[in-house]
């Protein structure tokens, strides 16, 4: 309403003036003085009016003003949007000096809630809420990249160091098992089909925020408890994000131009061995080998020696049992000494530039913008690039009816060779034998290059980073249409019509590393994914007798998700390595990667909600969502999602007036019930698999059950029950909220393990049930105003996650794994996934051995001592025990932004505690028992090497005779902390003013320059990028994820 | 609202399945399926674990070493387990498919009906051989049941599931072809029935060991022979002889030869039906010693055979020379050598498939020689026939091994060592020992004269003649199944 006063105020003074000069002329008392904002400026356009009256004016260019009243003593108020308003009294002819404070946080301030909005004041649910307005200001490239650290109870991790991928998003910790935990995305009211990451991290069909402009969004909500969310019915059990994108202004055209640009590099660098440490490890493996492969061989001996007794030609060698003579000669003559990490990793130049227009006029309202970003990558040959536009547009065609559209064309390209996860070239380039022949040199391997003979198959990282192209284009659109007719006033009926369209296309081609095309692998794939989605609501909302606010809404939703993929693979090599795309393939009929298929569900949707307000002090809300999903089995298709809330405003009762110091205190309550149908399309049906056989030298096609029926299948369902406050002091300078909740989700769909004898490995069923529960504080204070100012921003959160039931009989659940043991388990009463494995308590000595203590197998002196935890006298796979959980216990955020004079500086802070990561990658760098012909981790320099240096008792000796079991060794603490932005900016308008330009602003910005953690066997605790699980249990793993990218940019916002 | 009914797109499901004729072929092909992994598994739970192969690993963990190793905890090893699990598909493909031919099985003509019955009952019986022969008791299931329902079966006495098993098969030998022509050739014929029910009754009749394993001690040496000699007397099949005929039994030009009863299907050409199974004793170094390396991608590492077994052959042997690779060189540089032996009995660089697991050779699960040895054996056993017809076998098998001299008086245990020689990288090896009453002895003794690593257990014991129950089953069922002791 500030806006709407602004445009009024002045006119409704000149219409009132005149008449009252021609009255009063000589007797009026002049009202003069000077408004500045608070780092004293003159402030122009400020709005004075005597309060009670129409009876006003507005400051002119330099701050000043002048006003004539009639000789009674009343009221001036002076107010103006982004400032606090303030009053003073006047008894006479007097001159006032106005200094505006910054207005930090509006009661009046209007937030997105499902279907409509509601405001701050009266939400009596857990919402959280990001201005996103500012996001130009800093170097963000995702949408959910801006989230991070930011609001309690939001919990954003990023799995993952390629460009342009999908942060992974929970809201109050992990309620689901199987079925995902990602929220539920609206943009602009279209909500999307929600996608999971599957367990290599991966967003199969796309992530609903890919090539979304972060520099269009305005603001973003999380609907955190099921109060709020349950408008969203079975969708909403993780939580709603909705994301508001920017619309144009009343008042003259704004034209915006944001550039950045800078260079990126990795963020943390392995320790691994260095090539000369590498051969003494080796010499020691394979002197170790060598004594034991026959009598009367000692590691003394030298090579000569050894080609004697194994009547070898002079100068010929058996790697696995003789070291390369020059590794012990000075300068290693022939052979190149290489740091793998120097060699894949570059930097990258990164930049963005955004062109937006809009503004507004009584009929029109618009915002379009255009983006360009491009972001090189840290390693060689990934790059990610994006083009994005967009275009909101909304005609009041009458009184009654206005209409709009929503466009976001986009396209991008990311490249990405293969780098992640288990096999692909970042566990290759760590393990790499940092040891080459000077003829190959980076290129071991590669081509006509020859092997390094110590170094195993190995083939150049560098090399295939060079050569291989694999790349991805995506086109993805999103519109709206919509309508909204006002038949009678304070009844709002709207329709819209949304599509989300996204068109991807891979292509890869891998060449052999011979470089023949013989021995390439190619293929081209693709998926388009269609949501459709028509809703149509009814709202009226008034206000009866200056009391009782009131809003009904209700609604009906009709959505609709498709998705098509196909794929072709080369099969018998390419004819040359020329010709990459699949027509230079030697075939690709045949292979049974080939093929399209087509997958959709439905869900039809009726909702209602009320939402009432008493003298703004007692608040209620109810809502209720009905949903029938495709999904769902025949026997239970529709779903009731209820929720209620209530608050109560204390500080608006008459007896707190007095409390001055206290500005804003309310006390609010929820409960509600959410769903999560995010269990796949067909899931309660039993599908038939293709099992073929051949018989007579031809294919004799087969089919056989593959999963068995449940036509009870439903969505998990969670309860949510969420107490809250929210408070101000000192006018608002200190404000924020505090809220306990408590999550119970039922009927979790669970693969339960049935005896393979039953033909199934698993039956799909609702049956788990988890418990999270936690609190969140979120705090702002203004610590100084004025012309130097500090604002603080803290989130903190703390989430406690427990299984409380599983399958019949509750019986833990191993999860499978495709390397030996189980490493994560389900256990009643343990968080979810809790790690599971044997625990290693140092080495073992000559004294451990003469007792007896319990070993593996083949155990001897300097080997790793292990937990015989259930005394069994033998260590093996009984032994394991829980010994941590993968989601932190807390997370926090803190932001401090500091201005003055031109100078802006923003700090954000983040990190988490109380989790671990169990990672894979340490099976492929830092197992016992590793062979010469690969590099290992730096924690092995100080492995045992004798009695006498036994290192630091954390690993054991190089070569060893036991098949070792999943230890401890490779669980780090997820803990860390990271400084993820610095920007410092400066306003140019108090060098160059406003004449050319409305606002002008450089500033320089530092991401993720400065952290810390303890995770040593690889880059980032957070990476997720194979599976670790089997079975229906996706458990994401580290098996060799990017560092995540450290930037330093420069950029550009100039508003015209 | 209607809009709510959604069937899948891109596959069936069992609503509309088991309606024609077509479908109910579709349910057999699927039933013989379950055999693809069939001789993957032989070569490591039977070959690896036997004393024909020093599995012993120097580069890394591999999964197959604790199984070589007499690890005690395997449990929760994949060999194991996926042994079960695809025994288990495989017999439940065969109970829906039985239970479906009694439903609607109308839709077929009788004779095919028939047929299939056999067939169905033939494939039962083998994947319950299997899991008897590796884990001793288990559940017995004969229906197609709801998951819950299996889940309280317990594991069953090991004489009831031969009960099923010999059920099974005597149904399939009545009720089978003899023979099978063109686009049918592979299926199980009434031959093949008879065949794996004389190795049933020979391995019913073998030591108990104190363990409930496949042995019963039941003596029905005279069932086998009177199979074995029903086989040798009126079945199809030819002792092959001449130039090359050890060879060619395993030749990519001679598949589903007369030495053949029931075999494993593939074709190559990268259409998912290919073998994997020729490249799992073998690394990438043999295949480039081949001259086909360079296109084979990164391999395994060699399972050697044992010294052991190399010192069973005698000089001119030419199941050696055939099988078994002792030592070779990369074509490519960096030229390496390998002096241990690599099994190469299947493979044949020249007609290799598209990738590693594209192999087009067929697997022999009974082949007639097999036949004839067993009963060799059931007649030193008492069974039948005279010991003469032992010593002309031997001399049979030994003559087309290209060794000379006559054989008199075979005993067991040269019977045993000549299958040893004859099999050699079939997958018989294990089993043979359990028969024979002597694996305990003789894996001691083989296990103190070769493990120069010392990474193998020792002693072993007869508990280690069966596996473990796989721990997920274990847990699956509740625990309502013991563990097999020693595990």
């Amino acid at each position: 309403c500030v806006p709407l006063f602004l445009m009024t105020g002045p006119a409704l003074a000149a219409a009132a003036l005149p008449p009252a000069a021609a009255r009063h002329a000589a007797a009026d008392w002049q009202l003069t003085g000077k408004v500045t904002s608070p780092n004293g400026e003159g402030l122009p356009g400020v709005t004075i009016v005597v309060k009670g009256t129409t009876l006003g004016t507005s400051s002119n260019a330099d701050g000043s003003f002048s006003l004539a009243v009639p000789e009674t003593p009343g009221t001036l108020v002076f107010s103006f949007v982004g400032f606090q308003t303030q009053e003073r009294p006047f008894a006479g002819p007097e001159n006032f000096s106005i200094r505006l404070a910054d207005d930090t946080k509006s009661l009046d301030e209007v937030v997105v809630v499902g279907y409509g909005t509601q405001k701050r004041s009266d939400v009596t649910g857990a919402i959280a809420t990001l201005d996103a307005s500012k996001l130009e200001e800093r170097p963000i490239t995702r949408v959910d990249q801006a989230l991070v650290g930011q609001l309690a109870g939001v919990q954003v991790q990023q799995n993952t160091g390629l460009p342009g991928r999908g942060f992974t998003v929970q809201v109050r910790g992990n309620s689901s098992i199987t079925a995902g935990n990602q929220p539920l995305y609206v943009i602009d009211g279209f909500p999307l089909e929600i996608a999971s990451p599957n367990s290599n991290g991966n967003y199969s069909t796309g992530n609903p925020l890919d090539n979304i402009n972060p520099s269009d969004i305005q603001s973003i909500e999380v609907l955190k408890d099921a109060a709020a969310a349950a408008i969203y019915g079975s969708r909403a059990a993780n939580g709603v994000v909705l994301v508001t994108t920017k619309r144009g202004k009343t008042g003259k055209a704004v034209i915006s131009v944001n550039a950045y640009s800078g260079v990126s590099q990795m963020a943390k660098k392995l320790d691994l061995l260095t090539p000369e440490e590498w051969t003494q490890r080796a010499t020691e493996i394979v002197n170790a080998a060598w004594v034991k492969s026959g009598a009367g061989r000692s590691a003394s001996q030298d090579n000569a020696t050894r080609r004697q007794i194994l009547g070898l030609a002079p100068g010929a060698y058996t790697p696995s049992l003789m070291p390369d003579d020059r590794w012990s000669q000075p300068g290693h003559p022939g052979l190149d000494y290489i740091d793998w990490q120097d060699a894949i990793f570059r930097t990258g130049v990164v930049q963005n530039y955004q062109v937006s227009a809009s503004g507004a006029t009584p009929n029109i309202n618009y915002f379009v913008s255009g983006n360009f970003n491009d972001q090189q990558g840290i390693v060689i040959g990934v790059n990610y690039r994006r083009y994005s536009a967009r275009a909101n547009v909304e005609v009041k065609a009458n009184d009654k009816l206005k209409f709009g559209l929503n466009l976001t064309p986009t396209y991008s390209e990311s490249s990405d060779p293969g780098v992640e996860g288990k096999d692909n070239l970042t566990q290759k380039f760590v393990t790499m034998v940092p040891v080459a022949e000077s003829s190959a040199g980076l290129l071991t391997n590669y081509g006509e290059n020859p092997v390094y003979l110590w170094g195993g198959s190995s083939i150049s990282p560098v090399g295939e980073l060079t050569n291989r192209q694999q790349s991805t284009k995506t086109f993805r659109s999103l519109a709206t249409v919509y309508g909204e007719l006002e038949p009678v006033k304070n009844l709002r009926l709207r329709s819209t019509v949304n599509l989300d369209n996204t068109d991807a296309r891979a292509k890869s081609y891998i060449p052999n590393s011979k470089l023949v095309g013989s021995g390439a692998t190619g293929t081209f794939s693709g998926y388009r994914h269609i949501t459709f989605v028509n809703e149509n609501t009814a709202t009226y909302s008034r206000v009866f007798a200056e009391k009782h606010d009131l809003t009904v809404l209700a609604g009906y939703s009709y959505n609709y998700f498709h998705t098509e993929s196909d794929k072709l693979k080369s099969s018998g090599g390419f004819v040359n390595s020329a010709v990459t795309t699949l027509n230079g393939a030697t075939n690709i009929t045949g292979t049974a990667d080939n093929g399209t298929s087509e997958t959709q569900n439905t869900l039809v949707s009726q909702f209602a909600r009320l939402q009432y307000a008493f003298m703004g002090k007692y608040l209620l809300m109810a809502s209720v969502r009905r949903d029938g999903s495709s999904r769902f089995g025949e026997d239970s298709r529709w779903g009731v999602f209820p929720a209620g809330s209530a608050g109560w405003r204390i500080s608006q009762e008459g007896f707190m007036k007095n409390v001055a110091f206290l500005s804003e205190l309310k006390v609010r309550g929820s409960i509600g019930f959410a769903g999560n149908n995010n269990i796949g399309d067909y899931s309660s049906l039993a599908t038939l698999g293709v099992n073929s056989y051949t018989f007579g030298g031809a294919i004799a096609t087969g089919q056989a059950p593959n999963s068995s029926p449940n036509a009870d299948l439903r969505w998990e369902k969670s309860r949510t029950l969420d107490f809250g406050l929210d408070y101000g002091f000192f006018r608002n300078r200190i404000f924020g909220s505090f809220d306990y909740y408590t999550k119970t989700s039922k009927d979790l769909l669970l693969s339960v393990p049935v005896p393979s004898a039953s033909g199934y490995g698993s039956q799909l069923r609702n049956i788990g049930e988890v418990l999270n529960q936690g609190w969140e504080v979120e705090l702002k204070t203004n610590n100084f105003t004025g012309a130097f100012t500090w604002s603080t921003a803290l989130n903190f959160s703390h989430n406690e996650n427990q299984v409380v039931h599983l399958g019949p009989g509750d019986a833990a659940i191993e999860i499978p794994s495709s390397y030996g043991a189980a490493s994560a388990i389900l256990q009643v009463g343990q968080p979810m996934f809790s790690f599971y494995s044997i625990v290693q308590d140092g080495i073992l000595t000559q004294a451990d051995i003469d007792s007896k203590v319990p070993i593996i197998q083949g155990e001897t002196v300097g080997d790793p001592k292990y937990r015989d935890a259930d005394n069994s006298g033998a260590i093996d796979d009984k032994d394991r025990v829980i010994v941590g959980q993968p989601s932190p216990k807390y997370t926090w955020g803190i932001t401090n932004t500091f201005s003055y004079k031109g100078f802006d500086l923003s700090v954000l802070v983040q990190g988490q505690n109380g989790g671990q990561l169990y990672s894979l990658i340490g099976r492929a760098i830092d197992n016992t028992n590793m062979g010469y012909n690969q590099n290992v981790l730096g924690l092995q320099r100080d492995r045992w090497i004798s009695p006498e240096n036994p290192g630091a008792g954390e690993r054991g000796k190089a070569s060893t005779s036991f098949t070792p079991l999943k230890s401890t060794s490779w669980l780090y603490s997820s803990d860390y902390y990271r400084v993820r932005n610095i920007t410092l900016g400066y306003n140019l308008n108090t060098l160059i003013g406003t004449r050319f330009v409305q606002a002008a602003r450089v500033y320089a910005s530092l991401e993720n320059f400065f952290g810390h953690d303890t995770y040593r066997g690889g880059y980032n605790v957070d990476a997720v990028n194979s599976n670790a699980g089997g079975g229906s249990f996706g458990v994401g793993t580290d098996y060799g994820g990017l560092p995540l990218t450290k930037s330093v940019t420069f950029g550009l916002n100039v508003t015209f | 609202e209607k809009d709510l009914d959604q069937s899948p797109i891109s596959s069936g499901s069992v609503p509309t399945f088991y309606k024609s004729a077509d479908d109910f072929t579709q349910a057999m092909n699927a039933a013989y399926s379950s055999l693809r992994d069939y001789p993957d598994r032989q070569l490591t739970m039977a070959e690896t674990r036997s004393d024909n192969i020093y599995g012993v690993s120097t580069q890394g963990i591999r999964t197959w070493e604790p199984i070589n190793n007499f690890s005690t905890a395997i449990a929760s090893n994949e060999y194991p387990a996926g042994t079960w699990t695809a025994d288990y598909t495989g017999i439940y493909r065969c109970n829906i498919l039985l239970d479906q031919l009694a439903a609607n099985g109308s839709v077929l003509t009788p004779a095919l009906r028939t047929r299939y019955e056999g067939e169905a009952k033939f494939l039962r019986a083998l994947y319950y051989l299997d899991l008897v022969r590796y884990f001793g008791k288990v559940p017995l299931i004969d229906h197609a049941l709801e998951p819950q329902v299996v889940a309280k079966i317990n594991r069953s006495p090991v004489a009831d599931v031969y009960g099923l098993i010999i059920a099974d098969l005597t149904t399939a030998s009545a009720s089978l072809a003899p023979s099978y022509t063109g686009a049918d050739v592979g299926r199980a014929t009434s031959w093949a029935a008879k065949g794996l029910l004389g190795l049933v009754y020979l391995t019913r009749s073998g030591p108990t060991y104190g363990i409930e394993g496949p042995g019963l001690d039941s003596h029905e040496y005279d069932k086998a022979y009177a199979l074995f000699n029903d086989i040798t007397t009126n079945g199809p099949y030819q002792f092959a002889t001449g130039t090359n005929a050890y060879a060619n039994i395993f030749s990519y030009t001679n598949e589903n030869n007369k030495e053949v009863l029931f075999d494993v299907q593939y074709i190559s050409g990268g259409v998912g039906q290919g073998a994997s199974y020729p490249s799992i004793l073998v690394t990438n170094n043999y295949f480039n010693s081949i001259g086909v390396g360079t296109t084979f991608g990164t391999g395994d590492e060699l399972r050697p055979a044992s010294n052991n077994l190399l010192s069973t052959f005698a000089a001119g042997d030419v199941r050696k020379t055939f099988s078994l690779q002792q030592g070779y060189t990369t074509t490519t540089a960096p030229i390496l050598t390998e002096p241990r032996a690599a099994f190469k009995k299947y493979i044949n660089g020249a007609l290799r498939g598209t990738t590693r697991t594209d192999w087009p050779i067929n697997f022999i699960v009974m082949r007639y020689t097999d036949v004839l040895m067993m009963k060799a054996e059931a007649i030193l056993k008492g069974g039948g026939g005279a010991p003469a017809d032992v010593d002309a076998i031997m001399s049979q098998v030994r003559a087309r091994a290209g060794l000379t001299g006559t054989v008199t008086g075979t005993t067991y245990a040269q019977l045993m060592e000549e299958r040893r020689r004859e099999f050699v990288g079939e997958g018989l090896r294990w089993h043979d020992l359990v028969r024979s009453g002597n694996a305990v002895n003789i894996l001691n003794a083989w296990i103190a004269q070769d493990d120069v690593s010392k990474r193998m257990r020792s002693p072993l014991n007869a508990n280690d003649l069966l596996y473990p129950v796989p721990q997920a089953e274990l847990a699956a069922s509740a625990y309502l199944y013991e563990q097999n002791p020693g595990y």
